[in-house]
């Protein structure tokens, strides 16, 4: 990085305001979830896993765990094919409408979230299917699923039209072409983007919120509703949970394709 | 020949198969056609929206009898009048909009040199920590973050309790507008730094060292040199920041304590609570013509930045 000394200095000023700011709640949550005492304190009152054993007994921590798991998984089986299907199209093929096709498919992200939960509060709601699991991974998976296609085009670089020419050449029928040369070569994308997926998936509340009644409620909405005034060590001992998974994410997002690849320009 | 037929290995033959089979169903003379066929799911998926918003227009024209507690099966603006004329959800409406410009202004005077820094630096090590910093709080949800918060802040929060230990009395600290931006730009923070890397990738680095060497210092070569070219990604982040803060629900939940309700609160409130769902639609359809306004106006007048998706083109 060439430049001044002055340079520097405003750089990491406004950097390290940004990490505090960005780490800060990570940090006290996982601070306070070890607490010994019965409230959160500053200093704290000794260090102890008594939380984590009291969350390991409740079944309907466990049981919300679950379910929030089961509704990642059902948005992620969902938007692979689909998501990988739209991009490769999107990303090899000079498509009619194209313009409008891209702007319809942006549509879960210029809908607020609010608005699209409603909507699908009502649609589901008049297909009698609201009070089941799956269809809130299905509105998971509506959501973001621009993030799906987002990650397959983008690694759509690799995809050399010439190769896949090559194998027809060589005789290899359609759905051989797709699966021994098309599919690789986007590969990192689709991995990139059902990782994102299930760990968007995982923490998503607002639609949660709107798709879930009290006997399929999902670990952010239950930990939503329970938080009050008093701030109780045992919620952050759950949070650790979310706190977990995304650092697995984040490990697994690096070791298979590298979180550079979010550097990298179009 | 037959013999030779029993040694194809089986993911052959069952290869062979699905070709014929999609052959069969999908003859190669459909091939203009395919790239439709493999947009056609996410078309659907996505078609649950367009639905989701035509049920909404349906119930926003439909008004609540409060004796009754039945929906009227005429359809009248009358929601329209009392969201547009009800001074609760004009405040409502002016908090979440200057909070939402607040918002993508702070977020991206933090945001850009954040970018910047994990773009230019030479040290994979340090490019790799800023890296894990942004998607780390970008993997866990809003309601654990928010809570972080709580606990930081909070009545009894750390940081009361650490002015009580120096003699200063608790100061409410949540529950209060800058709480709500505060938290807010902590949300936003990833998803603006992650649309900005790339525009800034795209910047040579050269042409910081071409403006350096011909006597331009550092200030003036991010205004007229980086600044400029950055314009995609800014135009993306932006957007972004502007429509996802504008609509919030779960920040304002927390950290407002219901002091602080935006419009999504407001909508839920009315869909919830006062159980008048015509209303609560007629809010949520504003507000998606809101955001779709806000987003059409800044496309119209830059582009799609970063946010295009597709072919790159020139």
């Amino acid at each position: 990085m060439s430049g001044s000394r002055s340079k520097s200095v405003v750089l990491w000023t406004l950097v390290t305001i940004a990490l505090v700011t960005l780490s800060a709640p990570t940090v006290v949550v996982l601070g306070a979830s070890f607490t010994g005492g019965n409230i959160i304190t500053f200093p704290p009152d000794g260090l102890s896993l008594r939380w984590y054993a009291r969350i390991s007994q409740a079944s309907d921590l466990r049981n919300a765990f679950l379910r929030t798991l089961q509704v990642a998984t059902v948005c992620t089986i969902v938007a692979i094919p689909v998501g990988t299907l739209a991009g490769i199209a999107l990303a090899k093929y000079a498509v009619r409408f194209e313009k409008t096709i891209q702007i319809y498919l942006l549509l879960p992200f210029t809908i607020p979230l609010i608005g699209s939960g409603i909507g699908l509060m009502l649609i589901f709601g008049n297909a009698g299917i609201l009070g089941q699991l799956w269809p809130v991974g299905i509105a998971c998976c509506v959501i973001n699923l621009p993030f799906m296609i987002w990650a397959v085009t983008a690694s759509a670089t690799g995809l050399d039209p010439d190769l896949e020419l090559a194998a027809a050449n060589c005789g290899a029928p359609p759905l051989q072409v797709f699966f021994s040369v098309t599919l690789p070569a986007v590969m990192p994308g689709v991995i990139t983007g059902s990782l994102l997926m299930f760990i968007l998936a995982l923490n998503e509340f607002l639609v949660s919120l709107l798709l879930v009644d009290a006997r399929i409620v999902t670990l952010p909405v239950l930990i939503y509703n329970s938080i009050r005034s008093i701030i109780t060590p045992d919620l952050a001992a759950i949070s650790v949970v979310f706190i977990a998974c995304s650092a697995v994410a984040v490990f697994l997002l690096d070791r298979l394709v590298g979180l550079d690849i979010f550097l990298k320009s179009k | 020949m037959r013999a030779a037929r029993t040694a194809y290995p089986l993911k052959w033959r069952i290869m062979d198969a699905l070709e014929d089979v999609a052959a069969a169903i999908w003859p190669a003379r459909f091939r203009r056609a395919t790239p439709y066929l493999m947009l056609l799911p996410a078309v659907l998926l996505v078609g649950l929206l367009a639905l989701g918003l035509i049920q909404i227009a349906d119930t926003s024209l439909r008004t609540l009898d409060t004796t009754t507690f039945q929906f009227s099966d005429d359809y009248s603006i009358t929601n329209f009048r009392r969201a547009l004329t009800e001074p609760l959800f004009l405040v409502v409406a002016q908090r979440s909009l200057i909070a939402a410009l607040i918002v993508t202004a702070v977020t991206l005077v933090f945001a850009f040199p954040y970018a910047y820094l994990m773009v230019r630096t030479r040290s994979p090590g340090l490019r790799k920590f800023l890296l894990i910093a942004l998607f780390l709080p970008f993997f866990i949800g809003q309601v654990v973050r928010a809570y972080g918060w709580l606990i930081i802040l909070g009545n009894q929060g750390m940081v009361n309790e650490a002015l009580g230990l120096v003699g200063v009395a608790p100061m409410r600290l949540i529950y209060n507008y800058p709480a709500v931006l505060f938290g807010l730009v902590q949300y936003m923070l990833p998803f603006a730094v992650l649309m900005l890397a790339p525009a800034l990738t795209a910047i040579p680095e050269e042409l910081e060292a071409a403006a350096g060497s011909l006597g331009a210092n550092w200030v003036r070569t991010f205004i007229h040199v980086v600044l400029p070219l950055a314009r995609p990604g800014f135009i993306g982040a932006g957007v972004v920041v502007l429509t996802l803060s504008l609509t919030d629900f779960a920040v304002p939940a927390i950290l407002g304590g219901g002091s602080q309700d935006f419009i999504a609160n407001a909508i839920y409130d009315q869909f919830f609570r006062t159980s008048d769902q015509g209303l609560g639609a007629t809010l949520a359809l504003m507000l998606v013509a809101l955001g779709s306004i806000l987003v059409g106006l800044v496309f119209a007048l830059f582009g799609a930045g970063t946010l295009a998706m597709g072919r790159s083109r020139a």
